[in-house]
C-alpha cells in the first residue's frame, strides 16, 4: 500500500475515534436538551391568574389583596364572553328542527371550550374535580385551547386513497351574523387582560403534593418517596457492602471458597434489574411478608441488593488503593490488625469508599423495575418516616413511566412529566458529579 | 459503630411503626377504574385529612391479586371476578363483595385524518384478528393498520375479547401498550393507527369510530344502545363496616358528588341507566 | 507472617476489652480469650460478606423454585418452539420463541450500535486524546451512564418515536449519507490501491486513479439510490426495534468503553513502541497489535454490553411496541417486538399467583431464563478477563 493511503487510513481510524466519541457527546446533549427544556418549564412559565387563584386558594400563597384586584381586572375582561354566550341563548331563533339542533350543538361546543379556557361559568356550582375549577393556568397552554376556540380541525377525506388532509375552519363563519360571532375576535384581542400572564418561577414544584392526580401541584410526595427508598437502600448496602469489602482484601486469602465467594457476587452484580423485582416480590414481600403490602423497606431492600456489588467492588478497590507504607507503618506501631483497619485503612480509604457510595446512590434512585412490585404505587400522601417500613409511596422513576404511559391526560400534563425526568436526572447528575470531584480531590491528593 | 447505629435505627423503626394507627387504605387494580379510584381518593382525602389512600394502577388482575391476599382494601377491576379468583377469595377467608361504580363503553379509535367514520364488530374483530391488513379493504386509504391493543392484564382487554374478538386470538402484530392513556396516545400519534380505550380517555385528538352505526357517548353507554359497553367494579373483603371509611369511599359513587366526578371523567354514572 | 498474626489477635483483643490499656503480656487466659474474639470477628465479617454472596443463590432458589411449575404444567417444547404468545387467551398458549427473538433482535441491534463505537472511543480515549481532552471526555462518558433508564425510555417514547414517525425516512437516508459517503471514498481509495499494488509498469498510477474512480461512481450511484428509496420509506410505527436498540445502544456504550480501554490499557507500551518502530501508523499498531493483544478484555467487554442490553426493561417496555411477533424479514427493524423483560413488567400484573396458574409461572420461567444467560455471560466475561490478565502479566 502507497504511504499516502497508510496515512489516510491512519488519519481516518483517528477521526473515527473522534467521531465516536462526539457521538457519545451529541447523543447526550440530544437527550438531554428536551430534558433540560422542557423540564424547566415545569417550574418556570408565563402562569395565568389562574395559576395565582389555584395557589391562593389551594396552598394559601400570594398577597391575597393583590389577586383580588386581578380578579376584579380579569372578571371585567371576561364578562363580553359571558354576555355575548348569554345573548347567543337569548337570541330569537327561527329555524328548522335540524338546524336548531345542529345550532344548540356547536353552541354546546364554543360553550365547553370557552369553559375549559376560562374555567366554569359564572353563576353556575362550583365543579368537583379541581381541573374543572379553574381555567388554564399556564399561558402556553391557554394559547393551544384559544387556537382550538378559534378554529375548528376538520379534515377532507375527498381522495379516499390518501390519509385526509387537515384544515382549519374559522369557527367564526359558523354564527356568522349571529351575537357570537364578535365573540372569537374578542377573545383573541383580549387574551392577554382575561389571563394576565407573567412569569412565574414555580420552585414549590419540588415539595407541593400533586393536585387532582397530577392536573396541578407539585411532584413532593414523589421526591420524598425516591428519597426514602434511595437512603433506606443506602442504609442498608453501605455496612454490609464495606464490611463485605474489607473481609475481601483485608482478611480472605485466596481459596477456592473465596473465589466462589467473589464469583457469586460478580454475579449478583450482572443480574437484570426486573429479576430482582421478581425476587423482592416473592422472597420480601410473599415469603418473608415483611409487610402487608408494597412497602417502601420491601423495595429499599431490593434496591440495596441490586446496589450491592457495586458499592463492594468500588469499596474494594478503594481500600485496595491504600499504600501498603500505611498498613506497615500502623502495624508497626503495635496495633492489631481489626484496629489498623479500622484507625487507618478506612479513613484513608473513605474518599474513595464515599465515592462509591454517591454513585450506587444515583443508581438506586433512577432505578425503576425493582420498585415496580415492591414499593412503587401511583397516587400516594408524603409519608412519615416510619411509615415507610409498611406503606408504598409513589417514586420519581416509576410515576414518570405511569404518567407517561398511563394517565388519562397524558399531553396536557407533559410539563409535569418533564418536570419529574428533569428532577430526577438532576438528582442522579447531582450525585455523579459530587462523585467526579471527589475522585478528582483523591487523586489530587494521592499525587500530591 | 456502625452496626450499633443500625440496629438502634432498626428497633426505633419496629418500635415507631407497631404503634402506628393511622387510618389507611389501599387500592389497586384497573387502569380503566384508575381515574375515577384517583379522583375519588383524592376528593375523600381533602375531606377527611387523617386518611391516606393509596392508588395502584396495575391492572384488573392484579387488583383482585391483591384483593385475595389482603394487600389491597378496594380492588378496581374493569371486569367481573373470574370464578378462578372468586374460588381462590374464599379459600384465603376473603369474600369479594363487589360494588358497580360506572359504567363504561369501550370506543374503537382512529386517528382523525383517518377517512374511516365507522365499523361493524365483525370489521373490527377481522383487523385484530389479522385477518384484514389494510386500510384498503375497508374503503380506506392504501395504508397497513397498525392494530394497537391494551395490555392481556387488563381489563379493557378482557372485555374487548368477550364482545368483539368472540375469545378468538389476536394476531401476532398487535401491538400492545400498558394503559388507555398510552392506546390513546398512540393512535393520536400514528396515522394509520387503530386502537380502543375506555369511554373516558377520549379527546379531540383522536376520532372514535361508530360501532354497527352507534357513536359511543355517554347516552349510547347508558341506554344500552352501544354494543361495547360494560359495567366497572370495586370489591371489596366482605361488606364494609356501615359509617366507617372504607363505606363512604365505595359508596362515594351514589352520593351526587360522586356522581358528578364520574360524569365529569367521562364514564356514566350507575344511576342514569 | 506469625508475628503479624499474633498482633492480629491482640489487636481484636485490645479493641474487645473496652478501650482498657491492653497489655502486651500474655497470659494463658489472655491468648485463649484473643483466639476466641478474633474466630468470632472473622466469622462475624465472614458471615456478612457471605450473605451479600448468598442473595444470588436466594434470587436463584426463588426465581427457579416459581419457574419450574411451569415447565412442569406445560413441558418445554411449547415455550422454545412456539412463537404464539396468548397468555390470557382459552386456551391459553405460552410460546416464547418470538419474545425470545425479539430480545436477542433488539440485543444484537445495541451491539451493532455499542460495540464499533464503543471500541473507537476506547482506543480514542487510551492512545489518541491528549490528558486534558481525556480528562473531559470522561464525564461524558460517566453522565451517559448515570441517566436512568426511565429517562432514556421516557425520551425514546416521548421524543424518539413521534420523530422516527414522522420524519424515519429522512433521517435514516441522512444517516446513510453520513457514513457511507467516507465509508465509500476510504474504501474506494483503499481498493484502488490495493488493486493496483500488484500491477508493474508506467500506468499503474493511471489505473489506480481510474478503479478508484470508477468505484467512487458506482458506490455514489448505490447510495443514491438507497437514500431515495429510504427517504420515501415511511415508517408505520416509531416504537419498534430500531429506536430501542439505538438508546439501548447508547446505554450500552459506557459500559463498553470503559471495560475495553481498561483492556487496551493493560497491553504494555513495549508492544506498542515495538510496532511503531517497525514503522507502522498508529492506525496498524492499534488494528494489528494492540487489538488482537487485548482481544480477551474486548471480547469481556462486548459480553457486558450485551448483558447490559439484554436485562434493560424501562426502555424496552415503554417503546419497543411490545408485539409479540417475529418480524418479516427477521431483520427489520422497523416492525414493533417484544422482549423478555417488559413482558415480565408488563403481564405480573394478571399474574394471580394464587391460583398458581401457568401465566403467573411463565413469567419466572422468563427471569429464569434471564437468569441463566446473565448468569453464565457474566462467568464467560469473568473467565475472559482472568485469562487476559493472565496473558499480559505474562508477557
Amino acid at each position: 500500500m502507497r504511504l499516502r493511503t497508510r496515512k489516510l487510513l491512519d488519519r481516518s481510524f483517528s477521526g473515527l475515534g473522534f467521531l465516536s466519541i462526539g457521538f457519545m457527546a451529541a447523543s447526550l446533549l440530544v437527550i438531554l436538551a428536551p430534558i433540560f427544556g422542557r423540564g424547566m418549564g415545569a417550574a418556570v412559565f408565563q402562569g395565568t391568574i389562574e395559576h395565582r387563584r389555584l395557589m391562593m386558594e389551594k396552598f394559601h400563597r400570594g398577597d391575597r389583596d393583590m389577586i383580588e384586584a386581578e380578579l376584579d381586572q380579569v372578571r371585567a375582561a371576561r364578562a363580553p364572553v359571558y354576555d355575548m354566550i348569554a345573548a347567543f341563548k337569548e337570541e330569537p331563533q327561527r329555524l328548522s328542527f335540524g338546524d336548531r339542533i345542529q345550532r344548540r350543538k356547536s353552541m354546546r361546543e364554543v360553550e365547553d371550550l370557552v369553559v375549559e379556557l376560562l374555567g366554569p361559568l359564572p353563576g353556575k356550582k362550583r365543579p368537583i374535580l379541581i381541573r374543572d375549577q379553574y381555567g388554564e393556568t399556564r399561558w402556553d397552554q391557554a394559547k393551544v385551547k384559544l387556537g382550538r376556540l378559534l378554529y375548528i380541525e376538520e379534515y377532507d377525506y375527498s381522495d379516499r386513497a390518501q390519509m385526509g388532509r387537515k384544515i382549519l375552519v374559522p369557527r367564526e363563519q359558523k354564527f356568522r351574523g349571529t351575537s357570537l360571532q364578535p365573540l372569537f375576535a374578542y377573545v383573541e384581542e383580549n387574551m392577554e387582560q382575561m389571563f394576565l400572564p407573567r412569569t412565574t418561577f414555580y420552585w414549590r414544584f419540588l415539595f407541593d403534593r400533586s393536585l387532582d392526580a397530577h392536573f396541578f401541584g407539585g411532584i413532593g410526595p414523589e421526591v420524598l418517596g425516591t428519597l426514602y427508598l434511595t437512603i433506606m437502600a443506602m442504609i442498608f448496602a453501605i455496612p454490609m457492602g464495606i464490611i463485605a469489602a474489607i473481609y475481601l482484601v483485608e482478611y480472605a486469602g485466596d481459596s477456592s471458597g473465596i473465589q466462589l465467594l467473589r464469583t457469586c457476587i460478580s454475579s449478583l452484580a450482572g443480574v437484570p434489574s426486573i429479576v430482582f423485582g421478581l425476587f423482592g416480590l416473592a422472597f420480601f414481600l410473599n415469603t418473608l411478608s415483611i409487610s402487608e403490602s408494597k412497602s417502601v423497606l420491601a423495595g429499599s431492600l431490593t434496591l440495596a441488593l441490586l446496589v450491592l456489588p457495586t458499592v463492594i467492588r468500588a469499596s474494594e478497590e478503594a481500600i485496595r488503593a491504600v499504600p501498603h507504607t500505611y498498613r506497615e507503618a500502623a502495624l508497626s506501631l503495635g496495633a492489631g490488625k481489626w484496629w489498623t483497619v479500622v484507625t487507618v485503612i478506612l479513613p484513608a480509604a473513605l474518599p474513595g469508599i464515599l465515592t462509591s457510595i454517591v454513585i450506587s446512590m444515583g443508581r438506586a434512585a433512577g432505578e425503576t423495575a425493582p420498585i415496580i412490585f415492591t414499593a412503587a404505587v401511583s397516587v400516594g400522601q408524603p409519608l412519615k418516616f416510619w411509615e415507610t417500613i409498611s406503606q408504598p409511596t409513589p417514586a420519581l422513576s416509576w410515576n414518570i413511566y405511569n404518567l407517561a404511559t398511563e394517565h388519562e391526560a397524558v399531553d396536557e400534563i407533559r410539563h409535569i412529566q418533564y418536570g419529574m425526568v428533569l428532577t430526577l436526572v438532576l438528582l442522579v447528575l447531582l450525585l455523579n458529579i459530587t462523585a467526579i470531584v471527589l475522585r478528582a480531590r483523591i487523586s489530587k491528593k494521592l499525587r500530591g | 459503630m456502625n452496626w450499633k447505629l443500625l440496629s438502634i435505627i432498626g428497633l426505633s423503626f419496629v418500635l415507631i411503626g407497631s404503634a402506628v394507627a393511622d387510618e389507611r387504605i389501599a387500592i389497586d387494580g384497573s387502569t380503566t377504574v384508575g381515574p375515577i379510584a384517583k379522583a375519588f381518593s383524592e376528593y375523600y382525602m381533602e375531606q377527611n385529612p387523617g386518611v391516606n389512600i393509596t392508588v395502584s394502577e396495575s391492572g384488573s388482575g392484579n387488583g383482585a391479586k391483591s384483593l385475595i391476599n389482603g394487600t389491597c382494601d378496594i380492588a378496581d377491576m374493569s371486569r367481573f371476578m373470574k370464578d378462578k379468583e372468586f374460588n381462590a377469595a374464599v379459600e384465603a377467608g376473603v369474600f369479594p363483595v363487589a360494588h358497580v361504580v360506572a359504567m363504561d363503553g369501550i370506543a374503537v379509535l382512529v386517528h382523525p385524518s383517518n377517512p374511516i367514520s365507522g365499523l361493524s364488530v365483525e370489521q373490527v374483530r377481522d383487523i385484530y384478528l389479522g385477518t384484514v391488513t389494510n386500510w384498503k379493504e375497508l374503503g380506506g386509504p392504501n395504508k397497513k393498520i397498525i392494530a394497537i391493543s391494551r395490555d392481556t392484564n387488563s381489563g379493557t382487554y378482557e372485555t374487548f375479547a368477550k364482545l368483539v374478538m368472540n375469545k378468538q386470538k389476536m394476531a401476532a402484530s398487535v401491538e400492545y401498550v400498558g394503559s388507555n392513556g398510552g392506546a390513546r396516545q398512540r393512535v393520536q400519534t400514528t396515522p394509520a393507527a387503530i386502537g380502543y380505550v375506555g369511554l373516558g380517555f377520549i379527546d379531540h385528538t383522536v376520532k372514535p369510530l361508530k360501532i354497527n352505526g352507534i357513536e359511543p357517548t355517554m347516552l349510547t353507554v347508558s341506554s344500552g344502545t352501544y354494543p361495547i359497553s360494560r359495567p366497572l367494579f370495586m370489591f371489596t373483603n366482605g361488606y364494609p363496616e356501615l359509617g366507617g371509611h372504607l363505606h363512604a369511599l365505595v359508596t362515594l359513587h351514589l352520593s351526587p358528588n360522586g356522581q358528578e366526578i364520574i360524569e365529569a371523567i367521562g364514564f356514566v354514572p350507575v344511576t342514569s341507566y | 507472617m506469625r508475628l503479624l498474626e499474633q498482633e492480629d489477635r491482640a489487636g481484636i483483643w485490645s479493641r474487645t476489652s473496652g478501650g482498657r490499656k491492653a497489655s502486651l503480656l500474655l497470659s494463658k487466659s489472655a491468648g485463649r480469650h484473643k483466639r476466641r474474639a478474633s474466630i468470632i470477628g472473622h466469622g462475624f465479617l465472614l458471615t456478612i460478606t457471605s450473605l451479600s454472596a448468598v442473595a444470588i443463590l436466594f434470587i436463584f432458589y426463588f426465581i427457579f423454585r416459581d419457574a419450574l411449575p411451569f415447565f412442569q404444567l406445560r413441558g418445554l417444547t411449547e415455550f422454545f418452539s412456539s412463537s404464539r404468545w396468548y397468555p390470557s387467551g382459552e386456551p391459553s398458549e405460552f410460546g416464547a420463541l418470538a419474545i425470545f427473538a425479539g430480545s436477542g433482535l433488539v440485543t444484537l441491534g445495541a451491539v451493532m450500535v455499542s460495540v464499533p463505537l464503543g471500541i473507537a472511543a476506547s482506543i480514542c480515549l487510551s492512545d489518541v486524546l491528549p490528558f486534558h481532552l481525556r480528562q473531559m471526555a470522561k464525564p461524558v462518558i460517566e453522565i451517559l451512564a448515570a441517566i436512568p433508564s426511565v429517562a432514556y425510555g421516557f425520551f425514546a417514547l416521548v421524543v424518539l418515536a413521534p420523530m422516527l414517525q414522522e420524519q424515519g425516512g429522512q433521517i435514516l437516508s441522512i444517516v446513510v449519507y453520513v457514513v457511507g459517503l467516507p465509508l465509500l471514498f476510504l474504501g474506494a481509495t483503499v481498493l484502488g490501491d490495493l488493486f493496483s499494488q500488484r500491477l508493474a509498469g508506467t500506468h499503474r498510477g493511471l489505473i489506480r486513479i481510474s478503479t478508484t474512480a470508477l468505484l467512487v461512481g458506482l458506490g455514489l450511484l448505490a447510495l443514491a439510490l438507497l437514500g431515495r428509496r429510504l427517504t420515501g420509506l415511511e415508517i408505520s410505527s416509531g416504537t419498534n426495534a430500531l429506536n430501542v436498540s439505538l438508546i439501548l445502544g447508547i446505554m450500552a456504550l459506557p459500559t463498553v468503553v470503559s471495560v475495553s480501554e481498561d483492556a487496551l490499557q493493560a497491553v504494555g507500551r513495549e508492544l506498542r513502541e515495538g510496532s511503531y518502530a517497525l514503522g507502522a501508523t498508529r492506525a496498524e499498531t492499534m488494528m494489528k497489535v494492540v487489538l488482537p493483544a487485548a482481544s480477551s478484555g474486548i471480547l469481556a467487554a462486548v459480553i457486558l454490553g450485551v448483558m447490559r442490553a439484554i436485562g434493560e426493561t424501562m426502555v424496552v417496555w415503554m417503546a419497543s411496541g411490545n408485539a409479540a411477533q417475529i418480524p418479516h424479514p427477521w431483520y427489520n427493524y422497523l416492525e414493533p417486538i417484544r422482549t423478555l423483560t417488559a413482558t415480565i413488567a408488563g403481564d405480573m400484573g394478571e399474574a394471580d399467583h394464587v391460583t398458581g396458574s401457568a401465566r403467573y409461572h411463565v413469567l419466572f420461567a422468563m427471569a429464569a431464563c434471564l437468569l441463566l444467560i446473565s448468569f453464565f455471560s457474566n462467568l464467560a466475561s469473568e473467565t475472559v478477563r482472568r485469562r487476559a490478565m493472565r496473558k499480559t502479566q505474562g508477557t
